[in-house]
């Protein structure tokens, strides 16, 4: 075949921009290597001394980890619960209020979440909430819900409804045809919503940031903080171990499915 | 109502509960205050027409913001027309280039870019160290950091929407203008772009959206010196207290990221999209 120099530099241009994408993000691994006190590449040799650095409780690095983990999952479990609730509710039903709803629950993953945080820092100092693990988990779970209406939803559209109307003929009441019959066939959906839900709270910062102080401290927060107070390796090393967890985790699916996430 | 109704329209009831407690409640919140406080009265949009510093906030945020859109979908549209040109393991590497820093935390993203870009940081140190500078470049604490960071930002989202909105194309179209005699200029501009247009829309908007907001990628890289709206906010909460100022700045923001969707949804193709029917 006549080579397309249009193609050809279009091509290019692509690796070029997906380089763009990757090799940045890449840069974290050598600073975290670094064998001096602040951020710069080895100078002499490597050292692992930022990565000891935050095993050390002192650091709070692990009860950052820990607190992000135990909000990402009471999060994730509230909004998976509803989400798939309201999804499958809505799925068997018509008119106004599947359309008016699902506009009002889509809307935390559209509007700015700055909007948000001014809104419920407010509401949070009048009943006491703010820096408290409530909050931030009730906050969560409103960001999260929209994902997991989405990635139930996805699943419930790939589902046949006669599947309702052969159940209930068949003399199955409204909550067993739910628990027992839909629930069962979008397992995996609502598999996808929790991990979505999990993710976003895992990573959640903006909102976060407002409503929380000393007590309450996620690991985006604790990052946060570390950016903008001090210019700390150790910064780089935890970077590098998300970075490495993302990295397998998505390497992993891709192998296994043969199919992006 | 039926027995079965009652039973899918309870369902919805937690889910929607929770969303108006805590989500339009505290909205309205921002509404109300942004009208009462600190007096009674539209005040405070008249003050935000008076002030020249929120107009330089405004202006900021609307050229960064632009200016990443154009960059975002140019550069997103190459991507997704090679992904879909790509075959088996080479699709598979590249779509982990795209996935991987999508997943990443916008921390992390943030953090490795002011690694880059800083005064010490790895471009300067490396032309420094070739002899091609004497002085460091400036390339963050600035509007050309505060896009490059939410270029990368933007770019995995506009992508992957541009990449499935391409390979649900048919292509059979283009083997029919290919055989007719039409050059691959031609099958780009008058077929791929205009068949299109629908998934470019819908990641302009999406970019724009996200962009207009963006709080931490601009505050991080624009070190203070390049203050976008979302920044502008959150210092007149958290230093200066100014709440009529916040909260009508906020209100103003919602309106036009409303104003935007509503126009989206306007198109049946957007309005499938955000939906979440996303074909293909």
């Amino acid at each position: 075949m006549r080579s397309r120099p249009v193609l050809v530099l279009g091509k290019a241009g692509a690796w070029l921009l997906l380089a763009f994408l990757f090799v940045p993000v890449l840069v974290v691994v050598p600073v975290a290597l670094t064998d001096q006190d602040y951020l710069s590449l080895p100078q002499h040799g490597i050292s692992f001394s930022h990565f000891a650095a935050l095993l050390v409780p002192g650091n709070g690095w692990l009860a950052s980890i820990g607190t992000s983990l135990a909000i990402a999952a009471v999060a994730s479990l509230v909004a998976t619960a509803a989400g798939a609730a309201y999804a499958m509710g809505v799925w068997t039903m018509k008119g106004w209020w599947p359309s008016l709803t699902r506009l009002v629950l889509l809307a935390p993953m559209i509007v700015p979440p700055i909007v948000y945080a001014v809104g419920i820092f407010r509401l949070w100092a009048r009943l006491d909430l703010l820096d408290t693990p409530t909050g931030v988990v009730l906050v969560h779970v409103v960001l999260c819900l929209p994902f997991t209406v989405l990635a139930v939803g996805a699943s419930l559209s790939n589902l046949d409804p006669a599947i309702v109307r052969a159940a209930r003929s068949l003399g199955a009441r409204p909550p067993t045809v739910f628990r027992r019959i839909v629930l069962p066939n979008i397992r995996l959906g609502v598999a996808a919503a929790a991990l979505f839900a999990f993710v976003t709270s895992w990573d959640e910062i903006t909102v976060t940031l407002f409503i929380t102080s000393r007590h309450v401290v996620t690991l985006p927060r604790r990052i946060w903080t570390s950016i903008t107070d001090s210019v700390d390796p150790a910064l780089a090393a935890i970077a590098s171990v998300l970075l490495l967890a993302t990295v397998l985790a998505l390497a992993l699916r891709l192998v296994r499915r043969g199919q992006p996430a | 109502m039926t027995a079965f109704q009652r039973w899918a329209f309870g369902l919805t009831v937690p889910a929607c509960l929770i969303v108006t407690a805590l989500y339009l409640v505290p909205l309205g919140t921002v509404l109300a205050i942004s009208v009462e406080e600190p007096v009674p009265g539209l005040g405070n949009y008249a003050g935000l027409l008076d002030s020249p510093a929120v107009a330089r906030v405004l202006a900021t945020t609307l050229q960064v913001t632009l200016l990443t859109c154009a960059l975002t979908l140019v550069a997103s549209y190459v991507v997704a027309f090679a992904l879909v040109h790509m075959s088996g393991r080479l699709r598979q590497a590249a779509l982990l280039m795209v996935l991987v820093p999508f997943w990443i935390s916008v921390l992390v993203r943030a953090f490795a870019w002011m690694t880059i870009l800083r005064r010490q940081g790895v471009i300067n140190s490396t032309l420094a160290a070739l002899g091609l500078i004497t002085d460091p470049l400036e390339l963050a604490n600035n509007r050309i950091g505060v896009v490059i960071g939410m270029v990368h930002y933007m770019m995995p989202f506009a992508i992957l929407l541009l990449y499935a909105n391409l390979a649900g194309i048919d292509r059979r179209i283009m083997q029919a203008a290919r055989s007719l005699g039409a050059r691959p200029g031609t099958v780009l501009l008058r077929l791929w772009l205009p068949l299109s247009l629908p998934g470019i829309a819908v990641a302009a908007i999406f970019v724009f959206v996200f962009s207009l907001g963006f709080l931490i990628t601009p505050a991080l890289l624009g070190g203070g010196r390049t203050v976008m709206i979302a920044e502008y906010i959150s210092v007149q909460i958290t230093n200066t207290l100014r709440w009529g100022v916040a909260t009508s700045l906020a209100t103003l923001l919602l309106v036009v990221v409303g104003a935007a969707i509503f126009l989206a949804m306007r198109s049946p193709a957007l309005r499938a999209a955000f939906e979440g029917q996303v074909r293909q």
